[in-house]
Formats: C-alpha cells, structure tokens, sequence
C-alpha cells in the first residue's frame, strides 16, 4: 500500500482523525489558477471521443459495411449505361447516397444510441461531477462524430474513384467536404436532441432504425424513389437526409471544374437541424441514467400511496 | 470554518417527502459520516449536496456556494470539489493513466498523474485498461479522478460498497492519506465500522430527518445502557432464562441496566458450571447498537442532538 500522502488543497485545520505526517499543499492558496480555455477542453473531449471511436471501431465499420457492399454491388449497373454523362450523373447519385447512408449510420444511429448507453451506464454523470462544460461535452463528441463520418466518406468515394472511374475534381471535393460536414453535424444534433426519448440502451437501435430506414429510403438513399407522393417528397426535403444527398450529388456531378455548392433550400435545412439539434440537447439533454430517475419516481409513488 | 451549510432542507418527489427539515453543518477539514437507512433520505441529501438535485425548499451551501451554481461559477465550484459517486461507470476502454489525465485536463490545477497513481496504489496497473480492472481497483481509480484536481471538499459515497474486505481496507487506507493531507470529506456508507474508523462525526437520517448529530463516541453513548459481552464457550451449559434470551449465534450481548446484578448472575452461573470467563467485557453500545436504536421506529422519540 502506498503510505504517501497527498497533499491536497486544505480548508482549513483538522480537528480530530489520523494525524497528518504528511507535507500539506504545496499549492498556491492565494492567487487562483484559470480553468481551462474553450479550445484546450474542446482539444481534449474529442481527442477523447476520437480514441473511443478508434479502440470501438464499431461506428467506422458500421458507415462502411453496408454502404461499400452496397457500392460494390450496384457499381456494374451503373457501368453499363449508354452515354458517359448519363453514368457520370447516375454514379454521382449512388455514391452521394451511399455515402449519406453511411453519414446517417455513424453520426445518427451509432452517435445517438452511444449518448444512450453512456448515460445509462452513469458514464455522463461521472463527466457532471467534473469541471466540464455541458458545451464542451457536445462539442467534442459531436466533432469526433463528424471526422470519422468524414473518414468512411472518403473512403467510400476512394472506392468510387477506383472500382468505376468516379471523376473527382477539387470542387467536387471541396462541396462534398461542406455537404458531408454540415449534413453530419445536421445527424448528430438531431441523434442527440432525441436521447431524452429513449429510456434504455437496449431500446435505443430499435427505436433509432425506425426513424433512420425510412428516411433513408425516401430520401433516395438506396437511389431514386419514383411515385412517391407529393407531400412525402416534400416532407423529405425538410429533413436532414434529402438535402445532404442532393448537396452531395450536386458537389460530385458538377461540371466545370468550379465548386458546386448546395441549394439555399438545403443549406438552411440542414443549418436549421444543426441549430435547432443543439438548441433543444442543451435545454432538454438528459445526463442521469433514466433507470435512477424511474425508480426514485416509482419509490416516492410507492412511499405516497403507502402513506 | 463549516465546508457544508445545510438550513431547513426539504426535497418532495410529488407528494412524497423524502427530506424534511434537515439542518446539519460539516467542519472544514474534518470527515463526516452520514448514516442511514435506505430511503432515510441520505442519497437526496447528498445529490443535493452534489448539485446533482435541487431542494424543495431550505438553503444548501457547500465551500460557501450553492451547489446549483451554473456557468462560469458552477465550473469554479466543481473543480474545488471531487466526488466518488455511488454508481457512475468510467469510459473502460481508457487505461487509468489516460482517464487521470483527460479528466485532470479540466482542472485549473491538477495533480501530477503519477503521485495520483502512487496515492491510489495503482502505479502498476497505469497502463492497464479499466475494463481490464476488478471492482476494488475500479473503485480506487474513480477515486484518483475524484482527487485528481486537488478537491478542498471530497464526496465518499459508499465508496466501499461491494467490495471485499482487504479491497475495503486498502480503499481506507488511500482515505486515510487524503484526510491526513486536511481534505474535507463528507462520507456515506452502511458500513458502521467504516464510519467508526474514519470519520470524527457521525450524522444518522431516518424518515427524511437528522436524528443524531454526535461524534461515534457521542453516538455510542446514546445508545443507551451499557452491553456485557461474553462469547460463550462451546461445551458451555444453559445459561440462566434472563441471559440466554440475550444469546446470539454463541455470544451474549447483554443490555444492562443493572450491571452489578446481572455480572452476579452471570459470575454465579460460571462458577456453578466451573466456565471461564475469559474474555468478558463491560463496555458501552458499540456504534451499532447505538444506530440501530436509533433508526427504530419503536424507540425513535425525535432528534437527538449530542456533541
């Protein structure tokens, strides 16, 4: 056993106990130390949430699985069309959608249900008993979320680039950096704002797939949807999925060799949920496990009625 | 100087009470056990005392701010204050080197890693991921993070709980260096003779109320009269009616108002039955007799207070 004693900031003199043998604080009393700047603990949350993601590389492999299968397989399809333009659109077009299915899996699916176990796993509330800003929490796990969103997406466009013959210029890019990266922080506020609605790990996925299949469906994730009705295209085009894909799409197959930069329409949509994303997480995030919460509820009903 | 002011504290869950008008005050530098049954309001207490719940009503000061405290002052108060929570998880794919140093990262003045690791006895296990950790050594890096920022007020809550005796003493043992540096530390545990050895005051909740206020010393001598304590001997005869209802598991542990007398009895009996009596004692209630009485409802007459 270690007999060495810290020498830790004192109140004040003890009064009863274990004498101290120990040298006390050497820490300056008077004038007191800063606590850390914004850059220095945003640095160190996502330097943080980057080995996390690294050490569990579940959220790299699940952006990239099914999407590169997914690639693979439909790449020969789009290799057979008649006339070069057709196939550099169409090709535009899968990738871009592939590359937001795999954005959607990591920076909503995968960010959100890992808010979920965390919490429920008291890991957020040892992170509340700290000096750490809630912003700084958010901050840096949603821009770690971000990079390796941005890192299965080159990764998918690389395979683009070499199975099919992708043509990539530095605009296309350039707006595939602005679309991927708005579209992502898009995905991981809206992850984030809805984890006060799940109540347990286990029910996270379930309940997060259910929102996140049929938005990538309608919103041509898995290429285009004919028939759809009006309403739903339009319905789609006011969440995150739709216009990230149509601003990928427009980056990718954009000629001219100039950077083809997203509509207003999906600038702002996606500029709204990243706003609005963050706005409610801040104001209605839950840190407590919800397992604690329900049952001090339960127990102060049982206490009442039994009163 | 008090670390913690507590004023007519009272926490409602609906209509539920759980914390009725306590009032208590910690010395600086001193450690305070606070005891309890569960659901006799010590958790709520403490959260509150934590920042982690707000009161109903009444006035909680801890190092002379509210524990509610947000922004930049909130931060201030967390980093002058370390807590072991009763059930948080730490990220197990950090080794404790980098979980010391990230969370250090946070404090205005943080301990150097390797005396936080030398103090917690882990020095060994630095590099060593927590998931790969048993629960004792679980327990003592949570106390490391807990100290790592040189806290002036220190939370135990149950910090032993769970473990196995010589996990527990080693755990008492890194305790015992940090009240010796002159940390305030406010303790809760179900362990009595956890309470016995470390802390100078003893605060016993039952039913949402302070119910004793005293030193374990104070506190046992509230427990009322003084206990003979013999532990009988195996081929030992039956004892007399009076005192073998006072037998438990081989031992008598006898409650008397009239010490003299039954020693007589007792003394008669040994001699009659030529039994040795080794090893018996006089003393005072140990803690807890004292506690027991006390958290009875049968024998509760209201608060006590003693000095």
């Amino acid at each position: 056993m270690a007999e060495v004693a810290i020498g830790l900031r004192s109140t004040g003199p003890r009064s009863t106990g274990p004498q101290s043998t120990a040298p006390q604080s050497t820490a300056p009393q008077s004038a007191a130390p800063r606590l850390p700047g914004p850059v220095r603990v945003t640095a160190g949350q996502v330097r943080y949430q980057l080995t996390l993601l690294m050490r569990t590389p579940r959220a790299l492999l699940a952006g990239l699985l099914l999407p590169g299968a997914l690639l693979a397989l439909q790449l020969g399809k789009v290799q057979h069309l008649g006339s070069h333009a057709a196939t550099e659109a169409l090709l535009a077009a899968r990738v871009s959608g592939l590359i937001v299915l795999g954005t959607m899996s990591i920076a909503y699916l995968t960010h959100a249900s890992g808010l979920v176990t965390a919490r429920e796993q008291g890991v957020l509330r040892r992170w509340r008993a700290t000096p750490l800003p809630s912003w700084g929490y958010f901050a840096g796990r949603i821009i770690a979320t971000v990079l390796v969103a941005e890192a299965a997406g080159l990764i998918l466009l690389l395979v683009g680039v070499a199975m099919a013959g992708l043509h990539l210029t530095a605009g296309a890019i350039i707006g595939l950096l602005i679309a991927g990266t708005l579209g992502a922080l898009a995905l991981a506020a809206a992850g984030t704002a809805i984890t006060p609605l799940i109540t347990s790990a286990q029910g996270a996925n379930p309940l997060l797939t259910l929102t996140y299949i049929p938005l990538i469906i309608f919103s041509g994730g898995f290429g285009g949807v004919s028939g759809l009705p009006s309403w739903l295209n339009t319905v789609m085009s006011y969440l995150p999925a739709q216009p990230m894909i149509d601003a990928a799409t427009r980056a990718l197959a954009g000629t001219g060799g100039g950077v083809h930069l997203m509509t207003g329409h999906d600038l702002a949509v996606l500029a709204g949920w990243a706003v609005g994303g963050l706005l409610v997480s801040m104001r209605f995030f839950q840190w407590d496990p919800h397992r604690a919460a329900h049952a001090r509820h339960l127990a102060a009903g049982t206490e009442a009625r039994s009163a | 100087m008090n670390a913690i002011v507590v004023e007519n504290l009272v926490k409602r869950y609906g209509g539920f009470t759980a914390v009725e008008g306590v009032s208590f005050t910690a010395a600086a530098g001193q450690v305070t056990a606070l005891l309890g049954p569960n659901g006799a309001g010590k958790t709520t207490t403490i959260e509150i005392l934590e920042g982690f719940g707000a009161p109903t009503t009444g006035t909680v000061r801890v190092l002379g701010t509210d524990p509610r405290a947000r922004g930049t002052a909130g931060r201030a108060w967390r980093s002058r204050i370390g807590l072991v929570l009763q059930s948080t998880r730490l990220d197990g794919q950090l080794t404790v080197t980098e979980a010391l140093t990230l969370y250090g990262s946070l404090y205005p003045d943080p301990r150097r890693v390797s005396e936080v690791l030398e103090v917690i006895d882990m020095a060994t296990d630095a590099g060593t991921r927590i998931s790969a950790l048993s629960g004792g050594q679980r327990r003592r890096a949570d106390l490391g993070i807990a100290i790592i920022g040189q806290p002036q007020m220190l939370f135990l809550d149950e910090p032993t709980t769970g473990l196995d005796p010589e996990a527990r003493r080693r755990l008492w043992s890194v305790i015992e260096n940090l009240i010796a540096g002159g940390t305030t530390v406010l303790l809760t545990t179900h362990y009595l003779d956890e309470a016995q050895h470390l802390a100078s005051r003893v605060i016993v909740l039952d039913d949402g109320k302070v119910v004793a206020d005293a030193s374990p010393e104070g506190l046992r001598a509230m427990g009322g009269v003084p206990v003979i304590r013999y532990r009988l001997p195996a081929t030992a005869p039956s004892l007399p009616a009076r005192l073998a209802e006072h037998v438990d598991r081989g031992e008598l542990s006898l409650p008397s108002a009239d010490v003299t007398a039954d020693l007589s009895l007792l003394a008669r009996w040994a001699r009659q039955n030529e039994v040795d009596l080794t090893g018996l004692e006089v003393g005072s209630p140990s803690l807890e007799d004292a506690y027991l009485a006390l958290t009875s409802k049968k024998e509760k007459e209201g608060a006590l207070t003693h000095g």
